[in-house]
């Protein structure tokens, strides 16, 4: 045993240890400042159905952005997310409509979003594992793709549903939260898990930085590389359930219309490089909420939607340039 | 005396509470070739940077043609004349040589690029530095030596008046440094000022006039070159007596009994042809060669990196059939790649991420336990003596040398028993180098089997039990004992002689100069 | 008692932006919202990304700072959304308002079904413009005509070219409201034997669509007499495929909606821009003023009741005869 290796390690070293670092100190500050200057732009936004709102719209896009992280920390990107949702939701609402017994039809239906959205992820990731095209192609083809069979299904006619139960999934609260909201921060902490304190998610970060390395290293490239396609689409089956049964319907045209840009977005200004290989899952769930509570204040404000996504823009290169100022 | 082209005065440098370099004073004259030395961390790259007007000095002033700097910039320096041939080149690959050399300052006439002179402008730079390379090939396809050849060429189309090279000759086989050579002594002919960095203590004193040490950010001598030799600018480089470099090698190293690895009839399809070799426990077995003969070839097809086309590989007398590297890491293998930063590390992950790399196995109770990495590092930065001011730093920030412990260390931790070794000591100063010699010797010593592949004949001199030597991807000669020495291993490698046919006469090496 | 007239419209001034996003400003703004309002409304429309609803966004702006001048007590906020997800989250926010009415043009109504009940359930006064939910949550449904559309214009154009001739139906994208208007046109046309219906084909109501369908359909269809547009944009845009193409057997074309570019030509006697028929976007106008007046219970006009809860605003045919009544110069449609 060497003398360093002492007993009591100093608190700085373990907080050196822990992966809340520097790395989403900025976007952790950013959002706090937004908190402060909201609640003193609106006197709605602390009201406490507000902030409980604000969470659930940012819960669909953060669930997915949440998977959007794995697949951006191994080093690839995902645009189809949004047309998968819609395509996932038709499904959804294709199983609700056909089985009648209202409780089995749930389950199913449910079951049905985690399956179809793992297999359509597994579609992205096999294109880019073995079909050797880069990711922003393969997605940016299935985007297309997948929005369009969402449609075809449809007639691009709205599918709503008249069970009783599907609407208490996403429209439900447990212990006055949102369940959505819930499942945003039980998946955020699954998913901080899966990548700071498992050898997958190790495997996942080194895929990313370099993945010539990591090949070296006796790392599956390929298939670390396929299964962030697969968390991603799982993802966009657990956003589905959520934001459908929210809804108690589905739009083809119309769900998921953006959602890839917003996931990104959430990515990139929780610290997250768009080069892969480092990234946290927590500063992708300030980045969303981030997102959401500027779209929030320019609701309550009375702002134009058109200059959220200025006030949008103007936070992801903030965040962007914060960390490149960070950057040695 | 004339006056000096560059005149250092006092200059120093500090970041934050440290400071890495320390009243440096002296000229350096126009025609000069100057030799910079010292191991990784002495000052080097940061006086360089400063010369070239990338760092401000603190301290200082710099002089040129006796007008007086307090710092230069990028811009002012290549305007006066300083120009620097990086390690990584900066060439756009997609271009042609012409186009390169002529990047950012092109010929026109009437608004219009002039490349038939651009051409033919390049082409007699090329043929004054008798290097024959055709203006119109495009860079990708160009040897990493001929690539340096451009940079030279781009340095002279900017009317430079003092080259600084970078470690030049890391990446080049020896004929090549030959050919580098010859150039330099072009541009010293035309004038040109040259700084040459380098950590190959022949080269320097084959090649400079004068030289420079530094150790700790402080100039320990600038003399003439003629009259030291080697050993001394390594004593002076250290600051203390070096022993030995290379540790003793055993009396009789053991090759009897089930080898830890064997190789029989090995073949890669047109790289490896009918390879046959064994390394038994407690020996080193070196890989000789020229670059591209085939060496990391072996080791790769080894490790199942390649999938071999013929030929058996035994571990411990069972034959094995890797397809992954994770497959031979459980069977005791560990390959050290040539490429430490391309290959080896992650640059991005900090030293405990890097050490438990391939063994994080071993780290995970469900999920992984961060303070055991943590001390299993922490034992590792003590017993390799890795500098690193956190372990949680990313290894890219690291001195070469301390990124290759910690490449060591990567490997250790799955405790292997045979240990391929590429390149080991690559771009790395001498005392990291002897360290790493002495943890080999170690390794051996625990009964550990290790090939050694190097470019560095004194390398394979030094640590060798035995050596093969390869040639354009067959053995082309086994060594033993005195028989490994330089110009055997030149004349095989080069193929001079042919393995089997004992010379009548001894004959000077062609390549390399001796000590 | 100053108004805190909160809108969201593209009018927008930059100097009120700065003042919105401002900290300064917004703290002033809480000041002011911090006073006494006896009645908030807050209206949601699709943003502006076509001629329509452009016109919608121009009139919500329109009547709101009309009626807040008439009814001080009353305090408008409008939103406009760019998908049914973003009118959702528009919705959910506006309730924070302790919102008294809520005027909405749902996106796509399915999506807005669960959001709209909500508010409704809640006793918010709602009223729901133009395009109708499955399940009715709303104390007031406000639509134009869209079955009527269809009809008006077919009868015009079998009128005009006296029964006979090949017409090309330019249709909008497969939802309730261009299946209503176009089976009414074809239904009237089934009365003219003479008529010819060559192809009647989807332009999603997007200019640029409508261009490229047009030109595809009259390079295959070499005598077309007449064309119908769902929509005034695709019109404009069906005209410039015409007058590229020097088509002149082309005699008569007719429109929907009423946008001020196409009333202004039938007023400068287009030579074939004769007729179109509105589907007026001054509808969220009506609906805002139907909320003020719900939302206090009070009565229209003489009317002896007080709002009701269905009202669908005729479909009138405009040609050279009646322009001037419909000549709006400065309206966004």
């Amino acid at each position: 045993m060497s003398p360093l290796s002492q007993r009591t390690t100093p608190l700085a070293q373990r907080f050196r240890n822990l992966p809340i670092s520097g790395a989403i100190l900025a976007p952790l500050l950013a959002l706090i400042v937004l908190f402060v200057i909201s609640s003193l732009a609106s006197e709605y936004f602390l009201n406490t159905r507000n902030l409980s709102n604000v969470l659930r719209q940012v819960s669909y896009t953060g669930i997915i952005a949440i998977g959007m992280t794995f697949v951006i920390i191994a080093g690839g990107i995902d645009l189809s997310v949004g047309s998968m949702l819609a395509l996932v939701g038709v499904v959804v609402l294709y199983v609700l409509n056909t089985i009648t017994d209202p409780f089995q039809a749930v389950i199913l239906a449910m079951l049905a979003a985690l399956v179809g959205g793992a297999l359509l992820g597994l579609f992205n990731g096999l294109l880019v594992t073995r079909g050797r095209i880069a990711a922003f192609v393969v997605t940016l083809a299935t985007m297309s793709i997948f929005r369009s069979l969402a449609l075809y299904f449809t007639d691009a006619a709205e599918v709503s549903t008249r069970n009783p139960l599907f609407q208490g999934v996403g429209g439900g609260f447990v212990l006055g939260l949102p369940i959505p909201v819930w499942t945003f921060f039980a998946l955020a902490v699954v998913s901080h898990v899966v990548l700071f304190h498992t050898a997958y998610g190790r495997h996942v970060c080194a895929v990313g930085a370099n993945a010539q390395v990591a090949r070296y290293s006796g790392i599956r490239v390929e298939r670390v590389v396929l299964s962030t396609f697969l968390i991603a689409g799982v993802c966009v089956g657990l956003s589905a359930i959520m934001l459908t049964s929210r809804l108690n319907s589905v739009s083809p045209s119309d769900a998921g219309y953006f959602f890839e840009l917003d996931a990104i977005a959430a990515v990139v200004i929780g610290g997250t490089a768009l080069s892969g290989g480092r990234g946290t899952v927590w500063g992708t769930v300030i980045g969303a909420l981030i997102l959401g509570i500027i779209n929030n204040m320019l609701n309550l404000t009375g702002v134009s939607p058109y200059l959220q996504g200025l006030v949008k823009g103007a936070v992801i290169l903030l965040a962007v340039l914060l960390q490149y100022k960070r950057a040695p | 005396m004339a006056e000096p082209l560059l005149r250092l005065e006092g200059i120093g440098k500090s970041f934050g509470p440290v400071t890495v370099l320390e009243g440096i004073t002296l000229d350096i004259a126009q025609g000069e070739v100057l030799g910079v030395l010292g191991e990784n961390g002495a000052g080097k790259s940061t006086l360089l940077k400063i010369i070239s007007g990338i760092y401000t000095p603190s301290t200082g002033r710099i002089l040129i043609d006796g007008q007086p700097f307090a710092a230069l910039d990028p811009i002012g320096a290549r305007r006066l004349g300083i120009a620097m041939i990086p390690q990584e080149f900066n060439l756009v690959a997609s271009l042609k040589v012409y186009e390169n050399v002529f990047l950012g300052q092109e010929l026109r006439r009437g608004g219009f690029l002039d490349h038939a002179r651009m051409r033919e402008q390049t082409r007699k730079l090329l043929d004054s530095l008798e290097v024959h390379l055709d203006p119109n090939q495009t860079i990708e396809r160009l040897s990493v030596a001929q690539k340096q050849m451009v940079e030279v060429a781009r340095v002279l189309v900017n009317d430079a008046r003092i080259v600084i090279l970078d470690e030049p000759t890391t990446v080049l086989t020896s004929h090549e440094t030959a050919v580098l050579f010859r150039v330099v002594k072009a541009l010293v002919a035309r004038g040109v000022t040259v700084l040459f960095i380098s950590h190959k203590l022949k080269e320097v004193r084959e090649l400079c006039d004068r030289l420079l040490i530094l150790r700790d950010g402080q100039l320990v001598e600038h003399c003439a070159v003629a009259g030291m030799n080697e050993e001394a600018m390594a004593r002076k480089m250290v600051g203390r007596e070096l022993s030995r470099i290379f540790p003793d090698k055993p009396e009789a190293p053991v090759t009897r009994g089930t080898p830890a690895l064997e190789v029989r009839g090995l073949c890669l399809t047109n790289v490896l042809h009918d390879i046959d070799f064994a390394v038994h426990r407690g020996e080193v077995l070196g890989l000789a060669g020229l670059v591209g003969a085939g060496r990391t070839e072996i080791a790769e097809t080894l490790m199942g990196l390649r999938r071999r086309s013929a030929g058996e590989i035994l571990v411990d007398g069972e034959p094995v059939a890797f397809t992954s590297p994770r497959q031979a890491h459980a069977r005791g293998l560990a390959y050290l790649s040539e490429d430490r930063q391309g290959k080896g590390l992650q640059l991005s992950f900090n030293v405990m991420q890097n050490v438990t790399d391939l063994s994080l196995a071993r780290y995970v109770r469900g999920l992984i336990r961060h303070g055991q990495e943590r001390r299993r590092a922490e034992e590792y930065q003590a017993r390799l003596s890795i500098k690193a001011a956190h372990l949680t730093a990313p290894v890219g920030l690291l001195s070469g040398g301390n990124q290759q412990k910690v490449y060591f260390a990567k490997l250790l931790d799955i405790e292997p028993e045979i240990l391929l070794l590429d390149e080991p000591t690559r771009g790395i100063d001498i005392s990291a180098k002897q360290q790493i010699y002495r943890l080999i010797r170690e390794l051996t010593a625990q009964g550990k089997a290790v090939v050694v592949i190097s470019s560095e004949l004194e390398e394979i001199i030094g640590l060798a039990d035995r050596t093969l030597v390869i040639r354009q991807g067959r053995v082309a000669a086994t060594l033993e004992g005195d028989d490994i020495n330089e110009e055997c291993i030149m004349l095989y490698a080069a193929g001079a002689w042919e393995a089997g046919t004992e010379p009548a006469t001894a004959h000077e090496p062609s390549q390399g100069a001796r000590p | 008692m100053p108004i805190t007239h909160a809108n969201g419209v593209t009018t927008m001034t930059l100097k009120r932006v700065l003042q919105k996003t401002a900290l300064g400003a917004a703290l002033m703004g809480t000041a002011l919202t911090a006073s006494a309002q006896e009645y908030t409304i807050g209206v949601t429309v699709p943003a502006a990304e076509h001629g329509w609803t452009a016109g919608l966004s121009w009139w919500a702006q329109q009547a709101t700072e009309e009626l807040a001048e008439k009814h001080p007590d009353v305090n408008f906020t409008v939103l406009s959304a760019n998908s049914g997800t973003a009118q959702v989250a528009n919705v959910e926010d506006l309730m924070i308002r302790n919102l008294d009415a809520l005027v909405i043009l749902p996106y796509n109504p399915a999506t807005l079904q669960a959001v709209i009940s909500e508010a409704y359930e809640e006793g918010i006064y709602t009223v729901v413009v133009d395009r109708e939910l499955e399940t009715p949550a709303q104390n007031v449904f406000i639509a134009g005509d869209n079955p009527g559309l269809g009809e008006q214009a077919a009868r015009y154009i079998a009128e005009e070219l006296g029964g006979e001739g090949n017409i090309l139906v330019l249709e909008g994208p497969p939802i309730p409201i261009n299946s209503q208007r176009v089976d009414a046109f074809n239904r009237v046309m089934e009365n003219y034997p003479g008529i010819n219906i060559l192809a009647s084909q989807n332009t999603d109501w997007n200019a640029q669509q409508a261009l490229s369908v047009t030109e595809d359909l009259l390079g295959s269809n070499p005598e077309v007499d007449a064309i119908w547009a769902g929509d005034d944009d695709v019109l404009v845009a069906a005209l410039q495929a015409i007058e590229e193409n020097n088509r002149d057997d082309i005699q008569l074309v007719v429109g929907g909606g009423g946008s001020q570019r196409v009333i202004e030509m039938i007023r400068s006697d287009h030579p074939i821009v004769k007729g179109t028929v509105t589907y007026p976007p001054s509808m969220i106008a009506s609906a805002i003023a139907l909320a003020v007046h719900g939302v206090k219970g009070e009565r229209l006009g003489d009317m002896y009741h007080g709002v009701p809860s269905r009202m669908i605003l005729a479909a009138d045919l405009i040609t050279a005869d009646n322009v001037e009544e419909y000549f709006e110069p400065d309206a966004a449609y």
